[in-house]
């Protein structure tokens, strides 16, 4: 305590002296509180909306790791994964990045980026190393909101991209999938966006999406049929082998074409619904709207003719077998096959088509009586395929052939058959047979042997003969011959050229010459003195 | 009160900081220096307490964003993972690595915390002219001043995972924002138990008696 008393008064003083001022050391608070706020700033400003998303599943989801991603770029990061009040559903809350709110509406998109392989394609693979992520489509249009529900599979087209979407009805799926491929011309132009029960539950709605520029193919007269698989035929024109491609083989595909007859139509609209046919030729039997029906009853065997079988006139089909059984009548005790066939007049074009169809649909049964009882028309079974002995209806028209009338047999009219080709030529053949037979080849060998008995006694006679003119008729020839050798001799003296005919001849000439030349001067002298005539040759003057 | 020994203030004494030498404060001008080393001589740290909050202060703004960032950003394989103090601790421990967890929340997190506690507590207790065992608080000084450049753990630990992990593509390690905001911290509270003056504590003690 005494040391106190020591205590230096101006030790005191320079405490008091240490008055409280302003410290230069106050600018680190400072700068520390301006980095802080600005970090604090950034932070609220760049703060995003949170959302929710359920999924079913939430494997390969992390909280805190997995990444939201609009078109790959990293938009959110989910926050939390929980189930739900049933622990039916995963509901995963995911922040945003700031800017992300208008693409968060109820038409957004979720879904779970994953490897994935399907049908045509293998996507995600780059998610094997990295890990799953949660892929958005992202749309402006729409109510916003922040609660979504995940779909299980991705999305095949993604908002924005050029095209338009179509829907597809038709009886079953087959094995289409989403993103099966949609052809034109088996060039792929779209795909299957999604696919499923329309509102009666009887039918498949199938949504595709058609790229731009492609879109502008479909028009109101396109067809769509399903080209999955292989399309394997074997009938009357043999068999054939129709597929899209590999693609379409393994995970299905639909194609698309314009009817060539009606042409393309007016461009289809967005969402406008179609049929899918079952394959293609379904889509070319459906345009013929009117189909007649008739019977053709036959008595031969109708092996190969199936149902759907041509019906062909000159070559061209015209309709086809709907049905065939066999009949027995108790009438007649007789055995006998009713074909019945369809024939679509719709697929004859005629200059005056209205008339032929209004024909066709009103009164077919005058037209084919017509044709029938005046023309000849007449159905006959015609190997359609000697390979695999497939048969066809062939009408033929035969105006020779024996009359027949159109009957009615139950509910169908009868067009009259004439035997099929192939029969026809077993039956010629067989005639041909039975003639040979009546043919009496024994009798025929007996008169051989007669007539050459004959032939060898008139060839004896010809030899005697030859033998008369050999020692007969050839000495005197030969003398006649020496004779008139000996006649051509002398004449040739008579008249050669030492012989006095020719002598005789020679001097007659010669003085007829003579007697000439006097006569030409006789006649000069006449033309220059006419007058000598009378007064006679007179002297020469000069001599 | 009677274990309680006269301060070098009131025997007419300073203290010098740096080399402890005994001066006697009559022969001490209005700047003076230590005749032996030549520091500047004080009989208090001047200005101890504003600095010492300034500092505080820049520290607890600090220590915010240090904690909030994320520390490390590790690319594997083309996933960013972005980890905090605090995740990283909660990872190494559901990984199951007890230790380094412990020395990482130690050295990172529970270490910043209570020496910025501890400035607080003994930078209010002087304010208030607190007489409450002065020598447990100075204890808690010496200790605040002896750990803190230990808190440095974290830092070094980023730098050297920075350095090891450059596998390209396949693995990599960046030092993310809070590295900056925790060095700053580190630094602002050991500047800050520097500007502390502990005779403070006992001044207190000095004048109430």
């Amino acid at each position: 305590m005494t040391d106190r008393s020591h205590t230096d008064p101006q030790a005191a003083e320079a405490v008091i002296q240490s008055k409280r001022r302003f410290s230069i050391v106050w600018i680190v608070p400072l700068v520390a509180l301006a980095i802080g706020g600005w970090l604090a700033f950034k932070a609220i400003s760049e703060k995003g909306p949170n959302i929710t998303i359920t999924f079913t599943t939430a494997d390969g989801l992390e909280a805190g790791k997995t990444k939201i991603k609009f078109k790959d770029v990293e938009i959110g990061q989910v926050e939390s994964i929980m189930l739900n009040e049933d622990a039916s559903k995963v509901v995963v809350t995911a922040k945003m990045i700031k800017g992300s709110e208008p693409y968060l509406t109820d038409q957004t998109k979720f879904w779970v980026v994953r490897p994935r392989i399907s049908g045509g394609s293998v996507s995600g693979l780059g998610t094997v190393l990295s890990g799953a992520y949660i892929g958005i489509d992202g749309n402006k249009a729409g109510s916003p909101t922040h609660s979504f529900t995940g779909l299980e599979v991705p999305p095949v087209v993604t908002i924005g991209q050029p095209g338009r979407h179509f829907i597809l009805q038709a009886e079953t799926l087959g094995s289409l999938d989403i993103g099966a491929p949609v052809y034109y011309r088996q060039i792929q132009v779209g795909q299957v966006v999604s696919y499923g029960f329309d509102q009666s539950g009887k039918a498949v709605n199938v949504k595709i999406f058609i790229e731009a520029p492609h879109h502008t193919k479909v028009t109101e007269n396109t067809r769509f049929w399903n080209a999955s698989g292989f399309d394997v035929t074997l009938n009357a024109q043999g068999l054939k082998v129709d597929t899209q491609s590999m693609i379409s083989i393994l995970s299905g595909g639909i194609a698309f074409d314009v009817l060539r007859e009606t042409g393309p139509g007016a461009e289809a609209k967005e969402n406008e619904t179609f049929y899918l046919y079952a394959d293609q030729n379904a889509t070319q039997e459906k345009k013929y709207t009117v189909r007649n029906y008739w019977m053709l009853l036959f008595d031969e065997s109708v092996r190969g003719l199936s149902i759907g079988a041509p019906v062909e006139l000159y070559g061209i089909k015209l309709g086809e077998v709907v049905d065939l059984r066999l009949e027995f009548d108790v009438d007649k005790k007789k055995f006998q096959v009713p074909v019945i066939i369809a024939v679509e007049p719709e697929r004859i074009s005629s200059a005056k088509k209205e008339e032929a169809l209004k024909i066709a649909k009103t009164d077919p049964e005058s037209f084919m009586k017509v044709l029938v009882e005046q023309q000849g028309l007449r159905a006959q079974l015609q190997s359609a395929n000697l390979l695999t002995g497939q048969l066809m209806v062939n009408m033929v028209f035969l105006p020779d052939a024996p009359k027949a009338t159109l009957s009615r047999h139950g509910e169908y009219r009868v067009v009259p058959t004439i035997p099929g080709s192939f029969e026809r030529l077993q039956e010629g053949l067989s005639k041909i047979i039975a003639n040979l037979e009546k043919v009496k080849f024994d009798q025929i060998g007996g008169d051989l042997q007669l007539v050459l008995k004959d032939a060898s006694a008139t060839l004896k006679q010809f030899g005697t003969l030859a033998k008369k003119l050999d020692t007969e008729t050839t000495p005197k020839m030969q003398a006649t011959i020496a004779e008139l050798q000996k006649t051509l001799i002398e004449l040739q003296r008579s008249i050669g050229k030492d012989s006095p005919l020719n002598y005789t001849a020679r001097n007659t000439l010669e003085e007829l010459a003579q007697a000439l030349r006097s006569i030409r001067e006789l006649a000069d002298t006449l033309e220059s003195r006419p007058q000598s005539i009378i007064f006679g040759k007179e002297k020469e003057v000069h001599e | 009160m009677k274990q309680c020994a006269a301060t070098a203030r009131q025997l007419g004494l300073i203290n010098c900081h740096d080399c402890h030498l005994l001066i006697a404060a009559a022969e001490v001008e209005a700047h003076p220096r230590c005749p032996r080393c030549g520091a500047h001589l004080h009989l208090r740290k001047p200005n101890s307490l504003a600095r010492t909050w300034a500092l505080v202060w820049a520290a607890i703004v600090f220590i915010i964003p240090a904690n909030l960032l994320p520390m490390t950003v590790a690319t594997t394989l083309g996933t960013k993972q972005s980890d905090t103090i605090m995740s990283g601790v909660i990872y190494f421990m559901q990984t199951g690595s007890w230790e380094i967890a412990s020395v990482i929340f130690i050295a990172s997190v529970f270490v910043p915390f209570a020496k910025l506690l501890i400035l607080i507590f003994l930078l209010l207790s002087v304010r208030l002219r607190s007489t409450w065992r002065p020598k447990d608080r100075t204890t808690l000084y010496r200790l605040t001043e002896l750990v803190g450049r230990w808190s440095m753990v974290d830092i070094y630990v980023v730098t050297i995972l920075v350095a090891l992990v450059k596998l390209g593509a396949v693995a990599a390690i960046e030092a993310g924002p809070a590295a900056v905001f925790f060095a700053a911290v580190v630094v602002t509270t050991m500047f800050a138990a520097e500007s502390f003056d502990p005779r403070l504590i006992w001044d207190v003690i000095e004048e109430k008696v």
